[in-house]
């Protein structure tokens, strides 16, 4: 059940690329690079999610904690989740609370 | 299906997602409907796991168990944590914005809403999840052929 987020920051975008599968048992590495993201004071926190094939609820907290603990102010842009994650996104109502977008859009995201 | 006993700790989580797609590759659903049953299963055993038994000082097992007849694939969750009726979960409010959320709750909901029937049983010592998923008509012309 592999699951990986690495995590690069530029500019004061925090990006984070996440691939495989975040049950809750892989949660705590997703933690930790939201963490990261936040001690670098990121004002904007990308998650490229194209190669994510599965998340369960436990991945999802992860993202109130990063909304709570970067604050209001801080953009949450999904990039290219896979239907069935979106349809997860969309059925807890996160969809209103983050950005989704189908492909990485510089123009937008990196407009701070 | 065979049925399969693993330990409940969340390393079993890969184990027990592996064994539901087995069973859903075997029923005939589509990879939507597959990707439902297995979150759902996923979220109930996560919440057996940390709630019914590592949090309340426990160690034990899951046992799973799939059936499938020509209308519905169920698998069904035994263990003997501590008992939490899922459908006894207060409702999170999926409205509002995440600042503003409960850390919790979205498991259960998430569990009992993707799933076709959704069934919580005590016996004894023992509680039982159900889940159940009806089959795609397409796959039972498929197992008569």
């Amino acid at each position: 059940m592999a699951f990986s987020a690495t995590l690069t920051v530029d500019s004061g975008i925090a990006k984070i690329t996440m691939s495989g599968q975040l049950d809750a048992s892989m949660t705590p590495v997703f933690q930790r690079e939201i963490e990261n993201a936040q001690t670098q004071q990121a004002k904007r926190l990308v998650l490229l999610m194209s190669d994510l094939d599965y998340i369960a609820s436990a991945g999802l907290r992860a993202l109130v904690f990063a909304k709570q603990k970067m604050g209001r102010a801080v953009d949450i842009y999904v990039v290219g989740a896979q239907q069935q994650v979106l349809d997860t996104i969309q059925m807890t109502g996160f969809d209103r609370s983050v950005i989704t977008i189908e492909t990485y859009d510089a123009e937008v995201i990196e407009n701070i | 299906m065979k049925p399969s006993t693993v330990p409940a700790t969340l390393d079993s989580l890969g184990t027990i997602a592996d064994y539901v797609m087995a069973a859903a590759a075997s029923a005939g659903l589509d990879r939507r409907a597959s990707y439902r049953l297995r979150l759902a299963v996923d979220e109930i055993a996560t919440n057996i796991i940390v709630h019914g038994y590592a949090n309340a000082g426990h160690q034990g097992v899951l046992e799973l168990r799939a059936d499938i007849d020509d209308r519905t694939l169920t698998i069904a969750i035994d263990d003997t944590g501590v008992t939490c009726d899922p459908r006894q979960a207060p409702i999170p409010d999926i409205n509002l914005p995440l600042d503003q959320r409960p850390i919790g709750g979205l498991g259960m909901y998430l569990a009992m809403c993707n799933v076709d029937e959704f069934v919580y049983e005590h016996v004894g010592d023992r509680n039982r999840t159900i889940f159940k998923m009806y089959l795609p008509p397409t796959a039972l012309e498929e197992e008569k052929t």
